[in-house]
């Protein structure tokens, strides 16, 4: 018998609501906030039915401080903000990247900085999401360009975070956010939804951020025996605080390493016509479909252009976008804001071939034109 | 109701219950948060509720500190923030009993919104807010329970802001159960610990106590003996009455049972709403 | 006997600590009395319940009552419900007539009954049942609070020592069933009327020198207290020196609290509750298997 095949015609952040819930997401805590409020409208109607808890806390901290403590009792767990919100979560995302609390936070990005522009679009937050938080920490952050793949990223995010124990950040347009496509919501299989490695072992030899061979500690649940202390103090192997340099260097060390370590799990990425492109594009999301239209246009007069887009924004697929640019000339990165993304490029073409940024900030998106003629301007 | 602490020390060993690798603690000498995490873990042990189905979750300052010496499941979390991580937590684990130890600046500052949205929210655990009038791990700088004219690191020419009254305030925003006691009262404190782990629903307790080494020097107000028996002089017990002895106690601080009101728990509530989530 | 010899008067002195239920036990006889048509006169001291302290109640009844408090020595019967307040009152009962019952159960108040001056031994009343024998007319001691717990409250204690009572006064099983069943929850009126039977049940066979089997009270004497410091922990602050109502601590030149007057421990605890950082411990010992250094145990 095949595969129920169930196709919708939903929203961005409906597809978001609806992937979580089928990655085995089962309590949700948000508060109210444009363009994000209809993840929270899906949740608080659709959890009920599968036996999850929903609930609008007062403030957007305390709705990260509900998601952590709900994951740390061992149910899969997610938020939903944008950015202003996003900033107040910082605090506790920083405690979850902290302690290996696996966590979704759905940012559908709006206009900024401050209150911005709430019902228009924006890229804003492309670097407050990997270094939004004070001191080094790992972040996984997924950009979906899609509501098909805000669907599938979704259930990624939750796969990611519950296997590697960190945070994970699903960057959406607010243009995505609110657009109506038709989406596969056939569930996924069920092998293929990761849960948490608990403890198993015996109580007594149990050590909560135990160093590792995979770098992800096994996590005690709570009321299982192991009585583990939990802080976002530097804490060693047994998950007490310690002053000792050492073995902090070593936590944190492992803790920065955990990423690197899976890094063929986490990258993924879109590479079209990057073979010969002299002209690559860099971008992600609402913007990198834009860009698509643009490079077929090139091509048809005969400008090799190519797209690199990064489905995992942070950690950055580097030596993918490295190949994707072997024969590049120059580099164009078409995103809305000033200039964000674009300093990782460059970071990692490390001045071998020239960057162009195409940006807007003022609330609109960057039109296939825009981006075209960016690519005609730099090979005339 | 028999108003007599019910005494049974007998067999109660607090340091069953401790990560005693951790000890001595961090705490000054004479602090009186040890004297509070005692009057708990009696309490506790009364309950004959099991450290394995426990979840006791504190926020930053020197209360903060105290969930690592219980050998149970502790959670250290971020600045004010407790009573939302417990929140996520009752939510999620109903089976687990869950505790809040939190302090003054923590819960009343910096947290203050998370409380009376506890309050009013009433989900299910167990609030102790340790009162010692100073955020302490930070160096004694004033809170806002200090009282007023008070010396501290940042008012050095007095405190000039009044005192919130956190029994008050968790009573205005619809805590169905709260209490006041002084650490001293180890018996009778353990006590109120157990009617409000009774209570089902959020149930605040303010916990009087000491900071010796930087606020109680500071203010001249003695050594901690001297402290806490001051402490407990300034306090109107509930069953004195409220009228009667108002005349010898004026301006003291009611301890005891202060409100207790039957409230549907939340969780109970919004099931009774919609049991299976059906559209 | 009583007052006046043409107006006989029947004295009941009921003693217990604060909190136990002494006036409620008054008011269940005083409520009797009345509906067997005699004149009742009651005075107490209550208000006790939080300081642990001494409560009483005198209840006289008869046709004809003038004063409400009874003469010492005079008391028909006297009631305790807590094992040293008998000890405290028993002078008042009438050593030729009266009758004793109490409860051997212990209330051990840390301050209120004890010895304040310094260096004196101070402890819980050392009487047994068994010395009480030469002192009353009639006596019964039981442990109405550990039978009401099997019984299944322990609230139902003093409605057991009430049984007890009856057999002495001349009222009916019923009216006294009555009257209880007034002054107790509607749930638990069955297990008071379980408590009250038994009571009177027990009297048959009772006598005090078979009390003796009262082991809680003889063990109680054996046990000597014994405090377990960890000077490790102990960082000094004083607090259990100076709370100590027996002053038997002291800090050492380390600023470590040692028991400097073993001798006058008298158990209470209030330096183990106090210590913030648990470095005392109280052990109940034997006083055979008392160790001589056992006091200070290195952490």
């Amino acid at each position: 018998m095949l595969a129920k095949v169930e196709r919708k015609n939903i929203q961005g952040n409906e597809a978001c609501a609806l992937g979580a819930i089928a990655a085995g997401c089962r309590f949700f805590a948000g508060y109210p906030i444009t363009p994000s409020s209809e993840i929270a409208h899906t949740m608080s109607r659709e959890l009920p039915g599968v036996g999850g808890t929903f609930i609008q806390m007062e403030d957007e901290i305390a709705s990260m401080g509900a998601v952590i403590g709900a994951s740390l009792g061992g149910v899969k767990a997610m938020t939903a903000t944008s950015g202003p919100g996003f900033s107040l979560k910082q605090e506790n995302l920083g405690y979850a990247a902290m302690v290996e609390a696996p966590c979704v936070i759905a940012n559908v990005m709006r206009g900024g900085p401050s209150t911005g522009m709430p019902t228009r679009p924006g890229q804003g937050d492309i670097m407050q999401s990997r270094w939004g938080t004070h001191g080094d920490h790992p972040i996984i952050v997924l950009a979906p360009e899609s509501v098909g793949e805000v669907y599938s990223e979704t259930i990624r995010a939750f796969n990611l975070s519950e296997a590697l124990r960190v945070p994970v950040v699903v960057l959406i347009d607010e243009t995505i956010g609110h657009l109506l496509e038709t989406v596969d919501l056939t569930p996924p299989d069920p092998a293929s939804i990761i849960e948490r490695k608990w403890a198993t072992c015996d109580p007594k030899d149990y050590k909560p951020y135990e160093i590792t061979k995979d770098r992800v500690p096994a996590m005690a649940r709570p009321g299982d025996g192991y009585r583990a202390h939990t802080t976002g103090l530097t804490h060693d192997e047994t998950g007490f605080p310690t002053q000792d340099t050492e073995k902090g260097k070593n936590a944190i060390g492992r803790l920065l390493d955990k990423l690197e370590y899976h890094k063929g799990k986490i990258e993924s990425y879109e590479a079209i016509d990057c073979d010969d492109a002299e002209t690559l594009i860099v971008t992600i999301g609402i913007s990198a479909r834009a860009a698509k239209r643009a490079i077929k246009s090139l091509r048809a007069d005969g400008i090799k252009a190519g797209l690199f887009r990064p489905r995992t924004l942070w950690p950055f697929p580097e030596e993918a976008m490295r190949k994707a640019a072997g024969k590049a000339k120059t580099i164009i990165v078409p995103e809305m804001n000033a200039g964000q993304l674009i300093f990782e490029v460059e970071r990692v073409i490390a001045g071998k071939c020239k960057t162009v940024g195409v940006n807007r900030y003022a609330g609109d998106i960057i039109t296939p034109s825009e981006i075209e003629a960016a690519a005609r301007k730099v090979t005339s | 109701m028999n108003m007599e602490p019910h005494i049974s020390a007998e067999e109660f060993d607090i340091r069953q219950f401790m990560r005693l690798d951790l000890f001595p603690h961090f705490l000054c000498p004479g602090c009186g948060h040890g004297m509070a995490l005692r009057a708990l873990m009696w309490a506790l042990w009364e309950q004959n509720i099991s450290m394995d189905k426990l979840a006791v979750v504190c926020g930053i300052g020197c209360s903060g500190r105290l969930g690592a010496y219980i050998d149970s499941n502790t959670f250290h979390t971020t600045h004010g923030r407790p009573l939302a991580y417990a929140t996520g937590l009752a939510l999620a684990r109903p089976d687990l009993h869950v505790v809040v130890i939190t302090g003054d600046g923590d819960c009343l500052a910096i947290g203050g919104n998370h409380l009376i949205h506890a309050c009013r929210r009433n989900v299910n655990m167990t609030c102790l807010m340790l009162n010692n009038e100073v955020y302490g791990m930070t160096g004694g700088q004033v809170s806002p329970t200090t009282s007023p004219t008070r010396y501290t690191t940042t008012t050095p020419y007095g405190n000039a802001e009044p005192v919130f009254d956190a029994c008050k305030l968790a009573e205005a925003a619809g805590a169905g159960f709260v209490g006041r006691e002084v650490t001293m009262q180890v018996p009778t404190l353990k006590d109120l610990i157990k009617q409000a782990f009774d209570y089902d629903g959020f149930s605040f307790v303010e916990i009087i106590s000491d900071c010796t080494e930087i606020f109680g020097r500071k203010n001249q107000l003695g050594e901690s003996a001297e402290m806490i028996m001051s402490q407990k002089a300034s306090t109107r017990p509930d069953s004195y009455g409220t009228r009667v002895d108002e005349p010898f106690r004026p301006n003291s601080l009611p301890t005891g049972v202060l409100v207790k009101t039957d409230r549907l728990e939340y969780r109970a509530h919004q099931q009774s709403l919609n049991p299976k989530g059906q559209k | 006997m009583s007052a006046s010899k043409t107006h006989p008067v029947t004295n009941v002195l009921v003693v217990g600590v604060g909190g136990q239920g002494v006036i409620m036990v008054s008011k269940v006889l005083a409520l009797l009395c009345q509906r067997q048509g005699h004149e009742v006169k009651q005075s107490e001291v209550h208000g006790m319940a939080k300081r642990g302290g001494a409560v009483f109640s005198h209840i006289r009844f008869g046709k004809k009552v003038h004063s409400p408090t009874i003469p010492t020595g005079e008391a028909d019967i006297l009631i305790a419900l807590e094992w040293a307040e008998s000890m405290r009152w028993i002078n008042q009962l009438n050593p030729e007539t009266g009758t004793f019952i109490s409860d051997t159960h212990k209330i051990v108040p840390p301050f209120a009954c004890r010895n304040r001056s310094r260096n004196q031994k101070a402890v819980y009343s050392k009487e047994t049942p068994k010395d009480v024998l030469g002192k009353v007319a009639q006596g019964y001691a039981l442990d109405a609070v550990g039978v009401a717990a099997e019984l299944g409250n322990e609230r139902a204690a003093n409605t057991i020592l009430l049984g007890v009572m009856s057999t002495v006064l001349d009222f009916s099983v019923d009216d006294w069933l009555d009257v209880i069943a007034k002054f107790v929850p509607p749930k638990s009126i069955e297990i008071n009327k379980k408590a009250f039977l038994y009571g009177r049940e027990w009297v048959k066979e009772a006598t005090i020198p078979e009390m003796n089997g009262e082991v809680e009270i003889e063990k109680a004497a054996e046990l000597t207290n014994e405090l377990e410091i960890i000077p490790a922990w102990c960082k000094g602050c004083d607090i259990c020196v100076r709370m100590c109502p027996e002053h038997c601590l002291e800090l050492d030149a380390e600023q470590k609290v040692v028991n400097a007057r073993p001798d006058n421990c008298t158990g209470c605890r209030i330096c183990e509750w106090l210590c913030p950082d648990f470095a005392i411990k109280l052990h109940k010992v034997p006083v055979n298997e008392k160790q001589p250094d056992a006091a200070m145990v290195e952490a």
